[in-house]
């Protein structure tokens, strides 16, 4: 909201400088977000000049050598001159040697193309009085020779452009500001003096407005209506127009001006109809007919419902309620009587409204956050005085008004000690009851108390709605004081022996682990498209994770990996011809399943082949492995063994990954779930990206995480030397190692029995080709054998290895390759 | 025997200094001092030398056999050095690039994040978190935030449709809709249901306006956000932990400014204001870093705290904005890019 300090000082008498007043808008909690300086800015040494002589310039052809005279203390000056929208005779502005123009533009006496210039004549965009300037700014009014420039021009405004909280609608207007500043500085604040009180000398005149009525109350509870008769449109005087020019408002017409202009004065907003366009001479305030349309005064044709509140005249809506006039009802040129608008409307059907025609004004905007019940009427006589004066014309009655002041009695109670203790330091009784009573929070009743130092009784005022409790008064009582003046402190803050969340710990860990193996963590957006995900998820994540109401199309859905985003950073650097191969990201994921949606704490990873790196030295590049390794190693984090569960080789039916390359266990059943291996071939070549891409997932449910470390317990371990058997085994293709490596174990415990321990069974070598079968493939372990008491002898171990022999041949499909 | 004796020894050192390779000094070694070897050959001449140059011969030779030994032994490590030798290959050249010299690295948000969490766990806040979906009644409706409040708008707001179901983020009514959470403040509310004060938690975590993505918007976005609730707290103390954590974060010459604002779920309110000169690209003299103020009594009735017991006060800034003001970066987007060339340089 842009507030004018010249429009300020109507009400409150302020001498203190630009800066003072920004920095006590500022504390007040009226936010400035740009101070605009308007008209000329103090300029010496550039006075009025009339031009005497000019000539072509013997040198450069679009220039002019002029004689400027400047009075008889500046005398005639030689001034070379670029312009060509002036005449000998004309009387200019000049700047001369030592004028400081805005932009810092410094003035000397120089030469221009070999022809001596004392100075310059000024444009008024030179001046800085306009925004651009069609050549020299010509001074009709002929001013005396040498006068000081600011003398002639229109002197300058300051604008602050406010930012109002919502809870502060008293503060969208001029008189609300003021009220603030002359608080904070401790003046005054002076009132408009309205001449019209309501007294009607003329007889009625239905003829031009015969009758008001509220259809719909609730809706509005204060409706008035003046008729002024004979008045004359025409252009406002210039302090109006100025005014509000200043605060960015284009000046209309007389009738317009001052309803905006009693608008940015008190915050009430106004309406002035032409008398002559309202059917029937009939005001009604109703709820629209649904299918009934009004063509706004931006010339939009706008379709209403019954939850719209209109103005309508005997057939039609004239206009929205407080929000936009009718084209067909507005003042126009020949308007001659009108009817002045002052009402009261609630705020949340004209925000409704608003929102759901996406239409708002100046208007709207503060109905929608709430007019002072109260300032109806006396904004009414605000505007009737200022027609009367710019527009001519008599109020004619009756005035009509319809539902009564809305009522209004608000009383806090609040004592010294609550305040004090609420701000954590003391102030003086005195200076908070100061505080509060310039804000016109005036105080009915003082009492002492027994404990709590003096009670206030505080009447607080119709416009401030905001204040309701005793705690709003804390706030007011400290914005007076000034809220850059809270005493320092030591934090206080005795231990509550709390840890930080398990799913903070689990992020914590896994970003500590990728980042300690060479990752860089990215952060990327949540939102992804649906076509990303029916094409990396699934059909049904594409429908469950979509977004009511996305803002763009590719952002419409939640993301179910963390694998897409990565896979996206990678394209970015590769593209811009940076080498990124280890990239990681930590953060929630949404997993579909079975038509319910989990959100689940996830961490992820990819590692791409080094594309468009060169190196001295080649290094073994990750596999199927380094993908296990790592998804072991982030389940590991969350308390998961993910040994613990069967490993899935991934075929067709998984979206995304590489089938015979990849792996998953776990599922949302079990509250976890991971993936790892080789990425989709094609479908990573589709993004645009070269190389192969490996990667992992881990994904768990918040409410798995415990962050309680369960205890390790130290197992006693054997000192003697083990004995080692190593066993081939063929075996199907299809057959998985880790099957095989588990049912061994199980024989070869079954084999030694109690005599001693098998203590580790481990794949070491796989084998497939000569010598084999088509369709099979050899499978060697190695068996460690050992006692917690006793070197093994060769003949138990021997004993015990034909056993297991014996055993495989009996009751495995496996043949011992010898 | 004399003589042959010393010319023994004097061929034995010619021979063994040359050998290079373990077979090669058996076979000599065996041809020495074996029990063939020219060594035994001559001792068991012994029996032919007179007895009285018997001692004398006999002492000859066992230094002889010393000798010899000495000279193997030297052999044996000649060879064992040449074997070390030979696992080496040609000496390198420190100053050639490490070719995997890629460490690692924290995203800025995270390093921005952590810091923030040790700072206020040094003052007894624990870190709390809660979902990102989120209900009406959390993100909104507890927090005193009006049914037609403008920022609950769809225009504003991230909605599900009324026929998503999240099966681990509970509702409180049956019709409230899901959404994005628009501030991590649902995190506090989740808190305090959860259980009885004092609370001292810090809730980092992503957030999600419906905005258009520029140099200072973006779609998802992360804030960091403290709630103390305790007895007696005043707005003094809520001074000093923003004076702590930016004079802990930003060093002793950073000043705090509160200047009055609005929050629903705080009265009073602040906006909060950084003097941090000496920090890259500031060129204001007070920079607003984020929002605070004391808790309403509203929010603590609404969470069943008795607001004449307890107290409390919030403090809620963006951390995207803090790394761009502490590290001085002018693009928010660049945090979502992940150009390596960005990340690589919080390392």
């Amino acid at each position: 909201m842009k507030i004018s300090l010249n429009w300020l000082k109507d009400y409150v008498a302020l001498d203190a400088s630009v800066e003072e007043v920004s920095r006590a808008l500022t504390l007040l909690g009226l936010e400035v977000e740009q101070v605009i300086r308007t008209g000329a800015p103090a300029l010496q040494h550039v006075v009025v000049g009339e031009v005497l002589v000019r000539d072509k310039h013997p040198n450069a052809d679009k220039l002019s050598v002029c004689q400027v005279d400047l009075g008889p203390a500046g005398g005639v000056k030689t001034i070379v001159c670029g312009a060509q929208n002036y005449k000998v005779g004309d009387r200019v502005p000049v700047a001369l040697a030592g004028a400081v123009l805005p932009g810092d533009f410094v003035i000397k006496q120089s030469k221009i193309r070999g022809q001596l210039s004392d100075g310059m004549m000024c444009s008024a965009k030179e001046l800085g009085v306009a925004e651009d300037a069609d050549g020299l700014l010509i001074l009709d009014s002929r001013p005396a020779l040498g006068t000081p420039i600011n003398e002639v021009l229109p002197p300058g405004d300051v604008v602050f452009d406010l930012e109002i909280t919502p809870n502060r609608p008293d503060c969208l207007s001029h008189l609300g500001i003021a009220r603030e500043l002359a608080a904070w500085f401790k003046l005054p604040l002076l009132y408009p003096q309205e001449k019209f009180r309501g007294e009607i000398a003329g007889a009625p005149h239905p003829e031009l407005l015969r009758s008001v009525s509220v259809l719909s109350p609730e809706d509005c509870p204060l409706y008035t209506a003046h008729v002024i008769h004979g008045i004359k449109i025409g252009p406002s005087p210039a302090w109006l127009r100025e005014r509000l020019t200043a605060v960015g408002l284009r000046p209309i017409n007389n009738v317009v001006d001052v309803g905006n202009y009693v608008m940015l004065e008190t915050g009430q907003p106004l309406h002035a109809f032409d008398a002559r366009k309202l059917g029937g001479h009939q005001i009604v305030v109703r709820r629209a007919a649904d299918g009934e349309k009004i063509t706004t005064l931006d010339g939009k044709e706008r379709a209403l419902n019954s939850r719209m509140l209109v103005i309508a005249d005997a057939t039609k809506p004239v206009v929205l309620a407080g929000i936009m006039g009718g084209e067909n009802s507005g003042v126009s040129d020949d308007t001659t009587d009108l009817v002045i608008e002052c009402a009261i409307f609630r705020r949340q059907s004209i925000r409704w409204t608003s929102r759901h025609l996406g239409l708002t004004s100046d208007s709207s905007y503060r109905y929608e956050r709430g007019v002072d019940p109260h300032s109806a009427v006396e904004a009414a006589y605000r505007a009737i005085d200022l027609i009367l004066e710019t527009a001519g014309g008599q109020v004619v009655g009756p005035a009509c008004i319809v539902g009564g002041d809305v009522p209004w009695q608000r009383e806090i109670v609040v004592t010294h000690r609550y305040i004090c203790d609420k701000l954590g330091f003391d102030l003086p009784a005195a200076e908070m009851r100061a505080a509060l009573e310039s804000l016109e929070l005036n105080i009915s009743r003082e009492e002492p108390t027994e404990d709590r130092g003096t009670a206030w009784w505080v009447t607080i005022p119709s416009w401030r709605d905001d204040l309701d409790r005793p705690i709003d008064l804390v706030e007011e009582v400290l914005r007076l004081h000034g809220t850059d003046k809270i005493p320092s402190a030591v934090v206080m803050a005795p231990g509550l022996i709390g840890d930080d969340d398990p799913v903070v710990l689990f992020n914590r860990r896994v970003t500590d682990y990728l980042v300690g193996h060479d990752f860089h963590e990215c952060v990327s957006y949540t939102l992804r498209s649906a076509k990303e995900i029916s094409t990396w998820v699934s059909q049904t994540a594409a429908v469950e994770l979509a977004l009511a109401n996305p803002f763009v199309d590719d952002q419409s859905h939640l993301r179910p990996t963390l694998i897409m985003g990565l896979l996206e950073s990678l394209k970015l650097n590769q593209s811009r011809g940076v080498v990124a191969t280890h990239l990681c990201e930590v953060g929630r994921v949404f997993i579909e399943r079975n038509g319910q949606n989990y959100e689940c704490a996830a961490a992820g990873f990819i590692i791409a082949d080094p594309v468009g790196a060169r190196t001295w030295l080649p290094r073994e590049r990750a596999d199927f492995f380094t993908t296990k390794k790592h998804a072991t190693a982030l389940a590991a984090a969350a308390g998961v063994d993910l040994a613990k569960l069967p490993l899935v080789p991934v075929t067709g039916s998984f979206y995304g990954w590489q089938e015979g390359q990849s792996a998953a266990a776990g599922e949302m059943a079990h509250g976890w779930t991971a993936r790892f291996g080789l990425l989709n071939l094609a479908m990573v070549k589709s993004l645009g990206l070269t190389g192969k891409v490996y990667a992992g997932i881990f994904a768990i449910l918040p409410e798995k995480l415990t962050g309680e470390a369960t205890r390790r317990r130290y197992a006693d371990f054997s000192l003697m030397p083990a004995a080692l058997r190593d066993f081939a085994l063929v075996v199907d293709e299809a057959v998985q190692a880790d099957d095989v490596r588990r049912t061994l174990g199980k024989i070869a415990r079954a084999a030694i029995g109690s005599a001693f321990v098998l203590e580790s069974v481990d794949v070491f070598d796989v084998y497939r080709g000569q010598g084999l079968p088509e369709g099979k493939k050899s499978l060697a372990f190695s068996l460690v054998f050992r006692s917690p008491e006793r070197t093994l002898t060769d003949d138990e171990v021997n004993a015990a290895g034909l056993k297991i022999q014996e055993e495989i041949a009996k009751t495995t499909l496996w043949q011992i390759r010898k | 025997m004399q003589a042959t004796l010393t010319a023994l020894v004097a061929k034995a050192q010619t021979e063994l200094a040359g050998l290079t390779a373990r077979p090669a000094l058996e076979a000599a070694k065996a041809r020495y001092v074996g029990p063939n070897g020219e060594l035994t050959a001559l001792m068991k001449q012994m029996g032919t030398v007179p007895k009285e140059q018997r001692p004398a011969m006999g002492k000859l030779i066992n230094e002889t056999k010393a000798r010899l030994q000495e000279l193997l032994d030297a052999a044996l490590a000649a060879i064992e050095t040449n074997e070390l030798r030979a696992q080496l290959g040609p000496a390198i050249d420190p100053t050639l690039p490490t070719p995997d010299a890629r460490s690692g690295t924290y995203h800025p948000l995270t390093l921005v994040r952590e810091e923030m969490c040790r700072i206020l766990r040094k003052v007894g806040f624990t870190v709390a978190d809660g979902p990102e979906v989120e209900t009406e009644y959390y993100c909104f409706d507890a927090l005193n935030t009006p049914a037609d409040h403008p920022a609950r708008d769809v225009q504003d707001t991230f909605y599900f449709p009324a026929t998503a179901h999240f099966g681990n983020v509970s509702k409180k009514t049956a019709e409230e809709k899901y959404l994005l959470r628009t501030h991590t403040s649902s995190v506090q509310i989740r808190t305090m249901l959860k259980g009885p004060p004092p609370i001292r938690i810090v809730s980092p975590g992503r957030t999600y306006r419906r905005d258009a993505t520029d140099a200072t918007h973006s779609a998802n976005f992360n804030q960091l956000e403290c709630l103390y609730v305790d007895k007696n707290v005043t707005v003094r103390d809520l001074k000093a932990l923003l004076d702590y954590i930016f004079g802990s974060l930003l060093g002793k010459d950073t000043k705090t400014r509160f200047r009055p604002h609005y929050f629903g779920y705080t009265e009073p309110s602040f906006e909060v204001d950084l003097s941090a000169k000496h920090l890259p690209k500031v060129k204001k003299e007070w920079i607003e870093i984020g929002g605070c103020g004391m808790v309403d009594p509203t929010v603590f009735a609404g969470v069943g705290y008795d607001p004449e017991v307890w107290s409390g006060y919030a403090f809620g800034m963006g951390l995207e904005r803090l790394a761009m003001l502490l590290y001085g970066i002018d693009d928010i987007r660049y945090f979502y890019q992940n150009d390596l060339r960005f990340l690589n340089q919080f390392a």
